[in-house]
């Protein structure tokens, strides 16, 4: 069954220092409630929207960076309606419902193999946190007020939730890229999810808080539809939200009538004209987008494509590689290998929501260098660089050091293998028998020198020696 | 000391604390008492800080005595309309939906005014929400004529022009959206201005209609409104539709005495005045007979003053009240009683019962223009009401820039009718919304415009209204002082 | 001719609770306001989009923090532990 989704992701512009149209910081986590606001971000009456020049360069990059065309003026509209978490009984935004006035329009974002068109790229202001504290009132939190958030409309081009998550990395990337915001951060990213199956009705998810949780939500989403459609139940036209605890979707409560958002020129802000020397001029400041850094990435240190891949996907972890290579730049391959196979394996998924990669983890470029290096000279084996690199990410220990502390060095010495190798013959009867019939069996044997040794044994020494060996028997 | 001391014009009242002839406490302690004889019969006042007011003057004698710069407006007492946020004090915008509101911050125009050491007296009566001719919609009743007390004041700034023509105060700020400031300048027979949109900051200005509107000075004479405004004119920060004046300024520093942007020359060298003829065809003979003669005494004086035409007057009001209204509606509408508002529990309600019953305290004016804004902005009457005004406010525009190829300054009535009789259109919004007719055109093209006074009828104010092109203020302060000479109208109702 | 049916939702659109007499008297009013507005009718839709004020990006506001100076919300009447309560959601 042909599934067609779309996706409305709201991105907070955390890069920035200040809110949209007032002065306040725009980093409102942890803070009392309402000890983040000032006049204009509380709504009082006399106070005009000011708006964040920034904010300006931010969206115009995020435009560019997903091909879409950037217009030559920008305007604001306002979007009318009540509720209590919006301080003006209005939402500034870019959004108008007669014509096209958004910072971009019509791009394009490849992501692997296949791509999507982008609808639209808009400025918006965010508004502030409800809580609902008790049946008989509610509690309203300002903090949040005013922040500047991006919002990005994409075509329903996609077919499938896999599409939408390498979509949503390659989003993340490209954010990450620019540094204008961070996706992991909590709350910093909201999205609506626009779901039908073969041309049938469509089903909104509102409010889905990560991008881990869209997988999630369209996995279910659509197997609900599927189920009603082989059933013959009618899927209705509807808005649901995404339960995060019991990671479903539920009916949202059917509003009375469509809301009319009576749009209009918001009067406050003047229209901006933007101009080709501030395009290009944004251009050339521009940081390298996650496109281009994959393709030097590929040329010029020749790694493969899965593995750049991965590497773009975190900008961390790129820009861990790059400082890697600057130290020591004779093996770019080996490094990337050990980053995306081996470093990845001890960070903690959970801490991907604190923020940076690496918390906890006392790693640094420096280290990753030396080791690989060490590999390379022939210091280490594998399996020994493999021990190290735990031990570094817990202490920061250089692995030379560490290397010294473990004794661990490789041993080559034949007469000392030869040791080892007599002491397991001596112990492994049955298992020598086996590899005298069947060589592959030698294996198991050189495993048990590897223990032995403490993993120091040099394998390739210690199997042609236990083959030499066996091929002296009777 | 001198007595009357409240007679004074601003520029004499500074000069004499400056001069030392009389001190700031004086003069203001004749204000207040003027204004406690007199405020109960006219209902200018909503507020009088005595308290504030007796201490800054008190401040100000100790500078003068000690020997410390003042600043330009020392020791005159200013009004300020009630819907321009001063920092401690209540403002009300004279509606329950802000009973007892006291904003944390002042409005630019304030933060000036007290660089410049200017002493507010209080606050000042209007249409509750700026949204009236005549002041009749004020939650604290009606401002009186000081000319005649059973008569209208004007609106919406009905307090700010009777408070200074009843000698209240020397000078006041109201604001100015179709004529707020100018009607009731006319009506009260003293000098209002309504300057180039973008000219003053609307930082702390309550909005109404925000496309529309400018802050406004009220004096009694053309060269103390050139004083206010040199004080409250220029660019702000906190307003981004701000735009620099053409006149040089001086950065913006605390307690310098500032080079006035603006100034009195009266070299008419050969203004080209046009006459509105719409406008004045329009207006009642008793009002186009004081135009005239006004007009006759300044052709005289070597001007050219010729008949011209304004075809697209026809559009003016369906423009600007379609377009106020729109504004007025979303405007209005962070008014829940959440954050401020009269004392009330939202404990148990549920939310959109709450705000629509707290919300139906508007008054009936607002109220009317909130679901007239919400008419012409909804979907499907945006293009035929709202897109059609902002065309035909464009077409307004050009017609007024072609105009001013032409003249220097364009003349009208300020008003087409004489002052009136209280509840004599209150009945009648459509009625009431069309002696408007002379005034929205200068809000709708964003050009500066002033009213003064210019004769009588029956012992009731006619005001002539200047226009100029935009940023053209001195040219109209050029034209306004002359004609203010020729026409010399000196006289104060007696009250 | 605007009903009073049209006047009740546009009320509501503005979260305004009118009364009965209130819906009487607005719908003749209102209805005589618009007819007036009618004359726009007149007007063609063809020319610019008339701007009020523009701006180059230069003369926004700059990316600073300024910490506002006291609480914008002292005066609230209703406060709880730091929040502003508001009437309830369901």
């Amino acid at each position: 069954m042909e599934v067609k989704i779309g996706l409305e992701i709201h991105c907070q512009l955390t890069g920035l220092q200040s809110k949209l149209f007032c002065s306040c910081q725009c980093d409102y986590r942890g803070k009392a409630p309402n000890t983040n606001i000032c006049p204009i971000c509380s709504g009082l009456p006399g106070t005009l929207p000011l708006l964040n020049q920034r904010a300006v360069d931010f969206a115009s990059m995020i435009s560019l960076a997903l091909g879409c065309k950037v217009p030559d003026k920008v305007m604001f509209y306002r979007k009318n309606y009540f509720y209590p978490d919006l301080p003006k009984n209005f939402q500034i935004t870019q959004y108008n419902a007669y014509g096209i006035t958004s910072i971009g329009v019509e791009g394009r974002v490849d992501y692997g193999i296949k791509s999507t068109k982008i609808r639209r790229v808009q400025l918006e202001e965010d508004p502030g946190r409800l809580i609902y504290d008790t049946s008989f009132y509610t509690l309203i939190d300002y903090n949040r007020a005013g922040v500047s958030l991006v919002e990005i409309v994409t075509e329903p081009d996609f077919a499938e939730p896999k599409d939408v998550r390498m979509f949503l990395n390659k989003i993340t990337s490209i954010i990450e890229h620019l540094g204008v915001g961070d996706t992991k951060l909590d709350g910093s990213v909201r999205c609506d999810v626009n779901v039908s199956l073969e041309g049938g009705k469509r089903v909104e998810i509102k409010n889905v808080g990560s991008f881990r949780d869209v997988e999630k939500a369209l996995g279910y989403e659509i197997t609900r539809q599927k189920t009603m459609s082989v059933r013959d139940i009618e899927i209705k036209s509807e808005t649901r939200h995404w339960d995060e605890a019991r990671k479903v979707t539920k009916q949202s409560r059917a509003k009375e009538e469509e809301e009319d958002y009576r749009y209009f020129p918001e009067p406050d802000i003047p229209t901006i004209v933007l101009g080709n020397e501030f395009l290009s001029s944004l251009k050339a400041k521009m940081p390298e987008l996650p496109d281009e850094r994959k393709i030097r990435f590929l040329r010029g240190y020749e790694l493969s494509d899965h593995v750049a891949q991965v590497l773009i996907d975190n900008k961390e972890l790129a820009d861990f590689f790059e400082s890697t290579v600057k130290i020591y730049s004779s093996s770019p391959n080996e490094i990337a290998n050990w980053i995306v196979s081996d470093l990845l394996g001890f960070i903690d998924d959970s801490k991907r929501e604190e923020g940076s990669l690496f918390s906890g983890l006392r790693i640094e470029a420096k280290h990753m260098a030396e080791l690989v290096k060490m590999i390379d000279q022939n210091i280490i084996n594998r399996n020994i660089a493999k021990m190290i690199l735990g031990q570094i990410t817990k202490t920061g220990e250089m692995p030379s050091y560490v290397l010294d502390k473990m004794n661990a060095s490789i041993i080559d010495s034949k007469a000392t293998i030869s040791e080892a190798i007599e002491s397991i013959f001596k112990s492994e009867k049955s298992a020598v028998r086996d590899a005298k019939q069947n060589p592959n069996a030698a294996n198991f044997l050189l495993g048990k020198v590897m223990q032995l040794t403490g993993g120091r044994a040099d394998p390739k020494i210690a199997l042609n020696l236990i083959k030499t060996k066996l091929a002296i028997m009777e | 000391m001198p007595n009357h001391l409240y007679r004074l014009t601003a520029d004499q009242v500074a000069s004499g604390i400056k001069n030392r002839d009389f001190s700031a406490q004086e003069y203001i302690s004749q204000i207040l008492e003027r204004i406690e004889k007199i405020d109960v019969k006219i209902n200018a006042f909503v507020a009088v800080d005595k308290k504030g007011a007796a201490e800054k003057a008190r401040s100000i004698d100790k500078r003068i005595h000690d020997g410390e710069h003042i600043g330009g407006l020392a020791g005159v007492a200013l009004g300020i309309k009630d819907n321009i946020c001063t920092k401690g004090l209540k403002t009300t915008c004279a509606s329950k939906m802000l009973e007892g509101y006291v904003p944390p911050y002042d409005a630019t125009v304030i933060k000036k005014l007290k660089e410049n050491d200017a002493i507010i007296v209080g606050k000042l009566n209007l249409d509750e929400f700026a949204m009236g001719s005549t002041t009749e919609y004020s939650k604290y009743g009606p401002t009186r004529n000081p000319w005649n007390i059973n008569y209208v004041a004007g609106g919406s700034s009905g307090g700010s022009a009777a408070s200074v023509a009843a000698l209240e105060c020397a000078m006041s700020l109201g604001s100015d959206t179709g004529g707020s400031v100018r009607c009731p300048a006319s009506f009260c027979s003293v000098v209002g201005l309504k300057p180039t949109y973008g000219c003053v900051s609307r930082s702390g200005l309550i909005s109404y209609s925000n496309s529309l509107e400018q802050i406004g000075p009220i004096g009694k004479t053309v060269s103390d409104v050139v004083m206010l405004m040199n004080a409250i004119a220029g660019t702000d920060e906190n307003d981004q539709t701000t735009r620099a004046t053409a006149m040089e300024t001086i950065p913006n520093t605390m307690s310098l005495d500032r080079i006035p942007k603006y100034s009195l020359n009266q070299n008419n060298r050969n203004i080209r005045v046009g006459l509105v003829k719409e406008l004045v065809e329009g207006a009642d003979p008793a009002v186009s007979k004081c135009i005239y003669s006004a007009v006759d005494l300044f052709s005289r004086s070597d001007c050219k003053c010729e008949d011209t035409s304004m075809k697209s007057i026809e559009y003016a009001l369906a423009s600007y009240y379609t377009i106020a209204m729109a504004e007025a509606s979303s405007n209005l509408a962070r008014y829940d009683n959440i954050r401020y508002g009269f004392d009330s529990n939202p404990e148990e309600y549920e939310w959109n019962t709450y705000f629509a019953k707290v919300r139906n305290n508007f008054g009936e004016e607002v109220k009317r223009r909130i679901i007239i804004g919400s008419y012409v902005l909804s979907a499907g009457y945006y293009g035929k009401y709202y897109l059609k005004a902002q065309k035909a406010r464009e077409m307004i525009k050009q017609e007024v820039k072609s105009l001013f190829e032409k003249y220097d300054v364009l003349i009208a009535p300020t008003m087409p009718i004489l002052p009136f009789k209280f509840g004599e259109k209150i009945d009648d919004p459509l009625k009431m919304y069309q002696i408007d007719i002379d005034t929205v055109v200068a809000n709708l093209a964003g050009i500066p415009a002033i009213s003064i006074p210019v004769g009588f009828s029956d012992c009731l104010p006619v005001g002539l209204q200047i226009m100029a092109n935009e940023m053209e203020e001195q040219t109209l302060f050029d034209v306004a002082s002359s004609f203010e000479s020729i026409v010399d109208i000196h006289k104060s109702p007696e009250i | 001719m605007i009903s009073k049916d049209e006047i009740r939702h546009l009320g509501w659109l503005s979260r305004l609770e009118l009364t009965d007499s209130e819906l009487d008297r607005y719908a003749i009013q209102i209805d005589e306001i618009i007819s007036y507005f009618d004359k726009l009718d007149n007007v063609s839709l063809t020319g610019s989009d008339p701007a009020c004020s523009i701006k180059k990006v230069s003369e926004l506001r700059n990316d600073n923090i300024h910490v506002f100076e006291g609480d914008p919300l002292e005066f609230s009447k209703n406060r709880k532990d730091g929040f502003v309560k508001g009437p309830r959601m369901v």
